[in-house]
């Protein structure tokens, strides 16, 4: 999903031009680095929109947490959780580099008329190798699903369900949901994922939809075989006064004493 | 406590107990008078000073007469702690350049807030305790670096041959508690000052603790003056004026929850946070205690805490445990949970859970 490679040449002269108007401008990134990007600003008196770490550039305080949201919109289970508060969730589309052009640069459904449509596993060319090195290991159900599982074969910005309705990247949780239905329930009544707003069951909050922290392109992460990724974490605390080093906390207590 | 210890909910008076011997009840009445009227005095002649160092940002020069003589917050009438927040704001507006709210928002009928973290999610990646300095306006810097948070790196694995000594005991494999020469507790158990580029570590596991807000609160039993203190929604909060800085509660506390103010904090104007609570977050002073209060000044306006809303993993819950729709109660019908020293009869209301 990112916008830095491969790109046609006109997309990346606005890409430039986008980015050098914007040099000034304190960009940190909300849940997962590449993929959750906000731009600092203020939005009251002595009130910024977000706060940022110096040191990682993670979003630390939000001063506004429905800033940008818009409502979730219809879930196909009526009765759930999420219809007894307001739930609003922040648009992905824009956060989709390659979004604006795949509806109808390359994938219209009908041109060009050589491109395969079937979840048969394939090689990627071109621009999707910046996602997805190996289409044929996907590192996301083992191999086992490939790109058209997820991705409407006919409308490419949008996804697909089981019986190939599309699904607006905005709301991954319906097709995620369809093979992780467990965490798909605890995500639904609070359990999994991330709120932010108010904390009272009835209240409106900012729900993180799937993506927004799980790179869906690559779940496993090599060895760590994990759904987060690795982070950068934030500086330790300052030793306490007088203390010199840390080195008492690694050391085992064994009968050799110190 | 004696009962001439305890202040009068009349007038701010009595906390001149604080330093002088309780008095007899008449006498108590007449100096409260007199100094009520000398307070009065030195409000009027102050505040004409104020005006003289309007942009002076030096605490103890801002700080009114009043402020010095005000009674304990808790046993204060409504009236008095509105003049006592009226007299917060003023002083924190002149200090740290900005308009600065002293909220005193009382706890909601039918509320007792919980928490709940899934200590398997938990990467130790720290941000919880970073957006809490953000939040609660702790001191920064080298020279006091404060956070209530903290992110305990645990080994993981299990009981092995090789380990049967370690941290314990020779010769009587595991035996917990230690001895007199391999205390434990300060064993490879918990490494707080870990340092890595990127977390999780393999083989570790991560344990945040902060204050766990007891039912049954330790360092409640233990204060001398009562500063501290278990609020109807269940937050124990603490009285910064009132804090005679003795660190009792520091001892009593089993969770390493609390922190003193051993200097002036050090708080940047601009990182200053100016959404404040009486009991919570307003910028504190030298040699007094301070801890997690559940963010009581976003949490009693509905918002969630700032370290749940900051957990990149989502393993942060926050809610009301008497409201059975509640994130919290939800995990704890249908969770693995257990609360830190349980043992201790402390009845945290902060909840670990796994999947």
């Amino acid at each position: 999903m990112k916008n830095n490679v491969f790109l046609p040449t006109f997309f990346l002269l606005w890409c430039a031009g986008w980015t050098s108007a914007l040099a000034d401008e304190v960009k940190c990134f909300e849940s997962r680095k590449g993929a959750s990007e906000v731009t600092q600003r203020m939005i009251g008196e002595n009130l910024p929109n977000v706060k940022c770490s110096p040191k990682t550039g993670a979003v630390l305080w939000w001063g506004d947490p429905f800033d940008g949201t818009v409502p979730m919109g219809d879930m196909p289970i009526a009765d759930a959780d999420y219809t007894r508060g307001k739930a609003l969730v922040k648009p992905r589309s824009d956060k989709v580099g390659l979004l604006p052009l795949c509806g109808n640069t390359c994938h219209t459904g009908v041109l060009p008329s050589g491109f395969p449509q079937n979840k048969d596993s394939r090689q990627l060319i071109m621009m999707h190798q910046a996602i997805v090195l190996d289409a044929t290991k996907l590192p996301h159900g083992r191999s086992a699903i490939w790109c058209l599982d997820c991705h409407h074969p006919k409308e490419r910005n949008k996804l697909v369900d089981h019986r190939d309705n599309p699904i607006s990247f905005d709301q991954p949780q319906k097709l995620c949901g369809k093979c992780h239905g467990e965490v798909y329930r605890d995500w639904r009544e609070g359990i999994h994922g991330k709120r932010i707003g108010e904390w009272a069951s009835t209240g409106t909050k900012r729900w993180f939809v799937c993506t927004e922290c799980h790179n869906p392109h690559n779940v496993q992460h090599g060895e760590r075989n994990r759904g987060i990724a690795q982070h950068q974490p934030e500086v330790a605390p300052a030793l306490p006064k007088g203390m010199k080093t840390a080195d008492h906390e690694r050391r085992h207590h064994d009968s050799a004493r110190h | 406590m004696s009962k001439d210890m305890s202040c009068n909910p009349e007038g701010g008076c009595a906390c001149s107990g604080k330093k002088a011997e309780a008095a007899p009840v008449e006498s108590v009445s007449s100096r409260r008078n007199f100094l009520k009227s000398a307070s009065m005095l030195s409000v009027n002649s102050l505040l004409g000073t104020a005006a003289l160092m309007t942009m002076s940002d030096d605490a103890r020069a801002n700080t009114e007469w009043a402020e010095w003589f005000q009674g304990n917050y808790r046993l204060m009438s409504d009236e008095e702690k509105a003049l006592a927040r009226g007299r917060l704001e003023r002083r924190y507006s002149r200090e740290y350049a900005k308009t600065v709210i002293v909220d005193g928002t009382p706890a909601q009928e039918g509320v007792l807030m919980g928490y709940a973290l899934n200590i398997k999610k938990c990467i130790g990646c720290r941000r919880c305790a970073k957006a809490c300095v953000e939040e609660n306006n702790q001191s920064r810097g080298k020279d006091q670096d404060m956070e209530w948070i903290r992110v305990l790196k645990m080994e993981k694995g299990e009981f092995s041959k090789e380990k049967m000594n370690q941290g314990y005991p020779e010769g009587l494999g595991i035996q917990v508690g230690g001895n007199a020469y391999s205390p434990a507790g300060v064993v490879l158990e918990g490494e707080h000052y870990y340092q890595a580029d990127a977390v999780p570590e393999k083989d570790s596991v991560y344990m945040p603790i902060a204050c766990m807000q007891c039912e049954k609160p330790p360092c409640v039993k233990v204060c001398p003056v009562r500063t501290t203190y278990r609020e109807a929604d269940g937050p124990v909060v603490i009285d910064y004026n009132w804090c005679i800085g003795c660190r009792m509660c520091m001892s009593a506390c089993p969770y390493w929850a609390r922190r003193f103010n051993w200097s002036d904090p050090n708080l940047p104007k601009e990182a200053m946070n100016p959404v404040t609570h009486y009991l919570g977050n307003r910028p504190r002073m030298k040699g007094v205690v301070e801890k997690c209060t559940f963010c009581i000044q976003r949490t009693r306006k509905g918002r969630y805490p700032a370290c749940v809303e900051v957990c990149p993993v989502g393993a942060r819950k926050f809610g009301n445990l008497l409201d059975p729709e509640s994130e919290v109660s939800r995990i704890i019908a249908r969770k693995h949970v257990f609360r830190l020293k349980a043992e201790q009869n402390t009845f945290p209301k902060f909840f670990y859970f796994m999947d």
